[in-house]
């Protein structure tokens, strides 16, 4: 084992446990908007402090390899991607944090007929699965797991084209939940962009293993 | 103290004291020979012919004879030890031929010098028939210098830079022009010392010069490379154990030996000055 | 056009194999870097191009090693001349004990050129090429040895530029110097890439990827990969590379 092999070791740990805590804190927040749990929205709330902790922690590791350890070829490839994916999971971080303050606002679980009129717990479903299965092709260096990324996030993003018709009809059908209702747009909206952050760790992983920058032309091919 | 420290100390004081034994002995010798000597040593003593059964008079045929033989011997010598070192070190690659050269140079250097004396008699004196002579006598002194020259032309070689020597193949020069403009300018103080001190080896032989040269008493200089002459060491001999009156000769002898040894210390002394000159001025060339 | 090349090369010392099947062509004005372990016969690979290796015993060569087109290893070829081609760097700089003119003008004199007006045109373009000049143009008769070490490999380069090389080969040629020197070095190397062909042998990998364009790997007297020195660096193809390159070897 190398010198860097430790530093490297250390720094992939380390993103696997904050990835971890970012699935946590996912489900948690969906538990606490779901069922109307302020405590357990409150906890999501506490942990988003260790979730930037590990953000600040990953980017002085992989600084401090950058400059003293001289990566090269798969070790450099690996710290840059790194730095990236630590960026896209800490955001990822902050939207759970923003589901669960949508849940500490609320007065109480959102009602099921909102959930499933506006496709929620499907949307929880597939982030929630993305993030997992982009933690796994990670840990487990899964090359081939990264492209079921790119479908599942057409599925978010077809639910969120929607998002405006679902919710103008909701507004006209129940007029007086209209706050209730906007905030379920908002967790929607965050949903979404979970998917758009995991596509960048999709991509990030790509340049991990394969050296390839799919970084711009996929999207072109998406749209 | 520990016993690592006593050991330290320990060694340091034997082999203090030993060489302190050894300068102290080249010290009694030198004071010996210089407090016996420098009686006789006299402006006459230095340049006047000896007379009444060398008794009395000079040395000075011995001191011209025993230049006329180093230079000879050197003239011999010196060109084919270098040339010799050159081609062993420069030419030949690593192999048995190299090898056995080495062998052969180094065996030369061990031989006794009277089997030098005998077989220079054997070859120059009889068989190419110069009889007893100058020329004799230093090409078999130069034989015995010619061991000590080449391998000390091959070391003043060795001691040069490998690295210089592939800088100048790299610039597209020739072996020889390599050779000529680097290695030789490099190696020349070296090979210059040792040319001095197998002089200083050559002055003090006695044994070669027996029975090729040597005369027991000739009071006039020589003329020609074929004459016969008189040399310091052979004269000291010959003063020392069959002079015509022991007792009167005696402080004769002690005079020629205190010439002798100074005149070799003062070619020793010059060899290093010599080469610590061009050292310095080599790096600034 | 291309200027050196070496066609199905295999060297042996003795009974020892030291290159296997060596195919590799440089471009004019390209820095190729040639990088691989102790041993992996890339310093006996860039010797190939001048022929120093000629001065080991028992070198033995199959194949060809072209530079300027010609075949150096051709009967006909003078070694001398064919020498003056190609210019050579050593680890350690090895000045001659002579004066700063005297070490530039020596690739020169040895090749009969001894007029004063041509060497020292000569001497003055080679040390400001090697940007020697302005530290010693107070003092050519210096003798080379007071300078520094980093100003002795300087002028050693000056000295393989004097006699107009296309080619120039440099065996490890800051290993044995400060950094500063060192970036000094590397500064002019590739400065010199706009009017010379480089061939380098590093051990030092940061330096191959600052100065190179191509990047040879060679191992146990094969060449493994050649690319250029990005991808090389980023990606490479052969696992052996990559191994010897992020330092987990063996």
């Amino acid at each position: 084992m190398t010198v860097i092999d430790n530093n490297i070791e250390q720094i992939k740990s380390d993103l696997i446990q904050m990835w971890t805590l970012v699935i946590n804190q996912m489900e948690k927040a969906r538990l606490a908007l779901v069922n109307g749990d302020k405590n357990l929205a409150r906890e999501v709330r506490m942990n988003e402090k260790r979730v930037d902790a590990f953000e600040l922690k990953l980017d002085m590791d992989s600084e401090y390899v950058l400059m003293l350890k001289n990566p090269v070829a798969i070790d450099l490839r690996f710290i840059l991607s790194v730095l990236k994916i630590n960026y896209n999971i800490e955001r990822i971080g902050d939207y759970a944090n923003g589901i669960a303050k949508v849940a500490e606002r609320l007065d109480g679980p959102v009602p099921e007929d909102i959930l499933q009129a506006t496709h929620l717990p499907e949307m929880f479903y597939t982030a929630q699965n993305m993030i997992h299965v982009s933690l796994k092709a990670f840990e487990n260096s899964e090359r081939n797991s990264v492209n079921h990324l790119f479908g599942m996030d057409e599925k978010l993003d077809k639910t969120n084209n929607n998002a405006n018709a679902i919710i103008c009809k909701l507004i006209q059908e129940k007029p007086d939940d209209i706050m209730l209702i906007l905030n379920a747009l908002s967790v929607m909206r965050k949903l979404e962009r979970t998917g758009d952050h995991i596509l960048n760790v999709a991509e990030e992983l790509i340049y991990y293993f394969d050296a390839n920058i799919v970084k711009h032309s996929k999207k072109n091919e998406d749209f | 103290m520990n016993t690592k420290q006593l050991k330290q100390k320990t060694a340091f004081i034997i082999i203090g004291t030993l060489s302190f034994i050894v300068v102290a002995i080249l010290v009694i010798i030198l004071g010996f020979i210089f407090i016996r000597g420098i009686g006789v040593i006299s402006w006459e003593f230095l340049t006047a012919m000896p007379k009444d059964g060398m008794t009395k008079g000079g040395i000075f045929p011995a001191i011209v004879g025993t230049a006329c033989l180093v230079l000879g011997s050197m003239i011999f010598a010196f060109p084919i030890g270098v040339l010799s070192g050159i081609y062993i070190h420069e030419y030949l690659s690593e192999s048995w031929l190299k090898k056995f050269l080495r062998m052969m140079t180094n065996n030369l250097a061990g031989v006794p010098s009277i089997v030098f004396g005998l077989f220079g008699m054997a070859l120059f004196v009889n068989y190419l028939s110069f009889g007893d002579s100058i020329l004799a006598g230093s090409m078999t002194l130069g034989l015995l210098a010619l061991p000590v020259v080449i391998r000390l032309t091959e070391e003043a070689l060795k001691s040069v830079d490998d690295g210089l020597r592939l800088g100048s193949y790299a610039l597209g020069a020739t072996k020889i022009q390599t050779i000529q403009k680097i290695v030789l300018p490099i190696a020349f103080p070296n090979i210059l010392t040792g040319l001095i001190l197998s002089i200083g080896r050559v002055s003090g032989e006695t044994a070669p010069i027996l029975f090729t040269v040597a005369a027991y008493f000739l009071p006039r200089l020589p003329q020609s490379l074929s004459d016969q002459v008189m040399a310091l060491p052979y004269h000291l001999y010959v003063l020392a154990t069959s002079g015509t009156n022991m007792k009167e000769t005696r402080p004769m002898a002690y005079g020629t030996a205190l010439v002798l040894v100074t005149m070799v210390l003062i070619i020793n002394f010059s060899a290093s000055l010599l080469r610590r000159r061009i050292n310095r001025k080599n790096k600034m060339v | 056009m291309t200027q050196a090349e070496a066609k199905n090369v295999n060297v042996w010392y003795n009974n020892f194999q030291a290159l296997k099947n060596i195919n590799l062509t440089f471009e004019p004005n390209t820095i190729t870097a040639l990088i691989g372990p102790s041993g992996c016969g890339k310093s006996t690979f860039l010797r190939l191009f001048n022929r120093m290796n000629d001065l080991i015993p028992k070198f033995r060569l199959e194949g060809m090693v072209t530079v300027n087109g010609q075949n150096v290893y051709s009967d006909d070829v003078r070694l001398d001349e064919m020498r003056k081609n190609v210019g050579m760097v050593f680890q350690k700089p090895n000045p001659f004990p002579k004066s700063i003119f005297e070490n530039v003008a020596y690739g020169l004199r040895v090749n009969g050129i001894n007029n004063k007006k041509i060497l020292e045109e000569t001497v003055e373009h080679s040390l400001k090429q090697a940007a020697l000049w302005d530290e010693v143009k107070e003092s050519l008769k210096k003798s080379a040895l007071e300078l520094s070490g980093g100003q002795q490999q300087r002028l050693c380069i000056a000295r393989a530029l004097a006699v107009q090389p296309k080619l120039i080969l440099m065996d490890e040629p800051a290993s044995a110097l400060d950094p500063i020197s060192t970036a000094k070095i590397e500064e002019l190397i590739f400065e010199l890439k706009k009017t010379y062909t480089i061939l380098i042998v590093t051990h030092n990998l940061q330096q191959a990827g600052r100065i190179s364009d191509l990047t040879a790997f060679l191992y146990l007297g094969e060449l493994i990969e050649y690319n250029h020195t990005k991808k090389i660096f980023l990606n490479p193809d052969d696992e052996r590379t990559q191994n010897y390159i992020t330092g987990r070897f063996g």
